[in-house]
């Protein structure tokens, strides 16, 4: 079976139709927990894309040599490889970054977004089709990650990538931990607001 | 039967090709890891002296490693330090060990090479090789002696002490007299926005400056931060210029006074002031000893 | 509810063991010896002693176990009338998160023994810390997705968290062994990740089979909620943590044990919340999953209360 879409269909889908956490409300923990800057999700972004490219390449590569029976195994053993080399890279030559990340880089071995990758499109289909769906699939996690910490940035710091755009800081409640799930619950919210107008502006 | 077969088989492939490549990324990066944690400290360290990249340091500034050990044998402890002699081979140590009552106990030649003694496994072992057996080592800390043209110039002390979340890791700069040169957070777990901002300029150049009398007394008070100071304590940051003279005296002013709590973190903020008022002082107590020691036995070290 | 037993029975045996190690300390002429407010250290003696033996601030020396060179100033000693009782005031609080040595000379032969916190409160203080004040959900921000997934009604929260809990304590358990004999004596520290997960996988397959087997009924009911124990973040976030704190086999218990319950609590919380929302008059837009994120974030604004919370 092979997909019927282009590459830049399955690039777009991973970024606009299934947003990894926008849309699909999967690998929550990170959008939550360090969306505090924009650099933070930028980095947690390229790890997660990393890993979910090299992973979904692996298993279309090794699609038909993967035991049916063990597939899950596999899939877990792959991920969980490439998570451990690009926290490997991380720590040594960005400590910094990988002092911020915390333990969320480990985590990504747990990402649910991944593993549902590996299985409903890797295993199926062919290898360019799974490194096009890959890169679209992490950059939709990158750039929603992005704008979470837009967000939390701008009114927590009143900064961009660290740069004073505002030069006072509106509202330090969004910068503070917790807020995550309120900026997240908030933004969900309007992006469903905005898409049903947008609906009801088309159908009329 | 033969299912089973395959499928170990296959498992035990891909396990193998998964080891490969974890090996072989473990194998690249791991020099890479230490040495740029190495480098980056090593800048913090130049940064805390007053040095960066637009005032490179001087060449005849040096950093002499001094660490230390405790060393026990049977019922009784003692203090080791290894510290760097000054010889014809460049690549000397000397291993003395100091009573806990500051009695001199004895001294051993210690072989090893300099870049080795950055590495805790290679020093220990030369050390165990050194004191020969019945005794135990364990590492406790280190302290950096730096010196300019063989006189003492800062000493550099890196610790660690409980946060209000985890551990705060810091290196804290004295100069020859005790006086804070300057304090760095390497490592801490605290809050955003609320005890992270211990790394910000404003809350950790309030130590800048604080003479050994002054740290010994230091507390911590809750009143909002004045604007001058707070001006003076990150220079630059909103573009305005201040004139050296006027960053001397409000400097000058607030060289007294306690710590400003950072708002909503006073015990993070607590925790600090107490951490580098404990480093200061044990280090204060021990140099005292080791110098008086090294005098008496005629130890000639570079520093 | 046979597992609610079991789970009682299994937490009740911990404690027992937990308690063996407390009641070993026993001196001779010291009977007892505790930190006071923060600047004093009370030491009782199994007989009466003279105050110019146990009343004398010179008699005593006490320092911290990893400084023995550095000796903390004993600023005064008051015994008690029946010189039973000695309490030691020190010049500066002391850090009572370290041990304390302390050496009592004049009573014959010389006296040292140590003071600490209690290992049992130390113990309790874990599981509260990673119960309420470090919950996993609330303010580490794990596990997320399960959290969501499966606190939309109250049986299937209960469900959900005691699985998980019995499945992280046994998962923790392997991994502390595993990480304390295998992968720190041959510095294999890099394969944590793959090893953690493949244990958690493991454990859930095991779990799965033997409840198949052994108690048809209690699979039907939790056997579902096996699957989303492993796309839980939580059940690798605590091996990972308690080999970055060098945790000992009782500490690793009781980090599960917290980390499952806080879990679980969190889970019941919100689905008693949700279950009421849904009566609510929420604004289309919010309905559903982004409402329950706001009310999390309400929960963890609260969760934030118990921060700096210190019983033990």
């Amino acid at each position: 079976m092979a997909t019927d879409k282009t590459n830049l269909q399955l690039v777009t889908n991973g970024i606009l139709n299934e947003n990894p956490i926008f849309r699909l409300v999967l690998s929550m923990c990170p959008a939550v927990g360090i969306s505090t800057t924009v650099m933070n999700g930028f980095m947690l972004g390229i790890a997660v894309l990393f890993v979910q490219v090299f992973s979904s390449c692996t298993i279309a590569i090794f699609k038909d040599k993967i035991h049916p029976r063990i597939r899950i195994p596999t899939y877990t053993l792959t991920i969980a490889t490439w998570v451990t080399v690009i926290d490997m890279v991380l720590a040594a030559y960005l400590p910094e970054a990988y002092a911020k990340m915390g333990i969320f880089i480990k985590l990504i071995v747990a990402f649910a977004i991944i593993t549902m990758r590996l299985e409903m499109f890797a295993g199926k289909e062919s290898v360019t089709a799974s490194f096009w769906d890959g890169i679209g699939m992490g950059l939709g996690f990158m750039f929603g990650m992005m704008a979470l910490g837009f967000v939390r940035e701008l009114l927590g710091l009143g900064t961009v990538l660290g740069y004073d755009v505002l030069g006072f800081k509106p509202l330090l409640f969004f910068i503070l931990p917790f807020a995550g799930f309120f900026c997240v619950g908030l933004m969900m919210g309007f992006f469903n607001y905005i898409e049903a107008r947008y609906r009801r502006a088309k159908r009329a | 039967m033969k299912d089973i077969a395959t499928i170990i088989f296959r498992l035990t492939i891909s396990c193998l090709l998964a080891g490969l490549v974890m090996g072989t990324a473990f194998v690249l990066t791991n020099k890479a890891k230490l040495h740029n944690a190495e480098e980056r400290e090593h800048k913090v360290m130049l940064g805390l002296l007053g040095y960066s990249a637009t005032k490179p340091a001087p060449e005849f500034l040096v950093l002499h490693p001094v660490h230390r050990y405790i060393v026990t044998s049977g019922e009784t402890s003692a203090i080791g330090y290894l510290v760097p002699v000054k010889g014809a081979n460049e690549a000397e140590y000397a291993f003395v060990e100091i009573g806990l009552d500051g009695a001199f106990q004895g001294q051993q030649p210690v072989k090893l090479a300099a870049e080795q003694a950055g590495e805790a496994g290679p020093r220990d072992a030369a050390i165990a090789a050194a004191l020969g057996t019945g005794k135990a080592l364990r590492y406790a800390d280190q302290t950096i002696v730096v010196t300019e043209n063989g006189k003492r110039r800062a000493y550099l002390l890196p610790g660690e002490f409980p946060g209000f979340k985890t551990f705060i890791g810091v290196i804290l700069a004295l100069d020859p007299a005790f006086t804070v040169l300057g304090l760095e957070i390497m490592e801490h777990e605290e809050d955003p926005g609320l005890g992270g901002e211990i790394v910000q300029g404003y809350f950790k150049n309030q130590f800048q400056g604080k003479t050994f009398a002054a740290l010994k007394k230091l507390g911590v008070v809750k009143t909002p931060l004045p604007e001058e100071y707070r001006r003076v304590l990150e220079p630059g940051k909103n573009g305005e210029a201040i004139s050296p003279e006027e960053i001397a005296k409000i400097q000058a002013q607030y060289q007294d006074k306690d710590i400003y709590a950072l708002t909503g973190a006073t015990i993070s903020s607590r925790s600090v002031t107490n951490g580098v008022k404990a480093i200061a002082n044990k280090f204060a107590y021990r140099l005292a000893i080791l110098d008086r020691v090294l005098a008496e036995q005629h130890i000639a070290v570079p520093f | 509810m046979k597992t609610i037993l079991m789970t009682r029975r299994v937490l009740l045996a911990a404690m027992l063991c937990l308690l063996v190690p407390a009641l070993a300390w026993a001196g001779n002429l010291i009977s007892g010896q505790r930190f006071g407010a923060d600047n004093e250290i009370v030491v009782t003696f199994s007989e009466p002693l003279a105050p110019a033996v146990a009343g004398e601030a010179a008699n005593y020396s006490v320092h911290e176990e990893a400084d023995p060179d550095i000796r903390l100033a004993v600023a005064e000693v008051a015994l008690s009338e029946d010189g039973r009782t000695a309490t030691l005031k020190f010049a500066e609080p002391l850090n009572t998160v370290k041990t304390h040595v302390v050496s009592m000379a004049g009573a014959g032969a010389a006296e040292t023994f140590r003071v600490s916190k209690s290992y049992l409160g130390y113990l309790l203080g874990i599981l509260v810390s990673a119960l309420l004040i470090n919950n996993f959900v609330f303010t580490k921000y794990l596990g997320l997705c399960v959290f969501f997934g499966t606190s939309k009604r109250k049986d299937t929260a209960k469900g959900m968290g005691i699985t998980f809990t019995i499945v992280m304590v046994a998962s923790a358990i392997m991994s502390w062994f595993f990480y304390q004999f295998i992968l720190k004596p041959f510095d294999l520290n890099f394969l944590q990740i793959v090893i953690f997960i493949g244990l958690v996988s493991l454990t859930v397959q095991a779990v799965d089979t033997v409840l198949r087997k052994v108690n048809p009924a209690l699979f039907n009911a939790f056997g579902v909620y096996l699957v989303l124990v492993i796309a839980n973040c939580v059940i690798l976030a605590v091996p990972l943590i308690l080999a970055d704190n060098e945790y000992n086999f009782f500490e690793t218990v009781m980090l599960a044990l917290g980390a499952g319950g806080g879990f679980m609590l969190a889970l019941y919380l919100m689905s008693s919340v949700r279950e009421r929302m849904e009566l609510a008059n929420v604004p289309r837009a919010f309905k559903g999953v982004p409402i329950a994120f706001i009310v999390a974030g309400q929960f963890a604004l609260a969760f934030l209360g118990f921060s700096g919370l210190n019983i033990f």
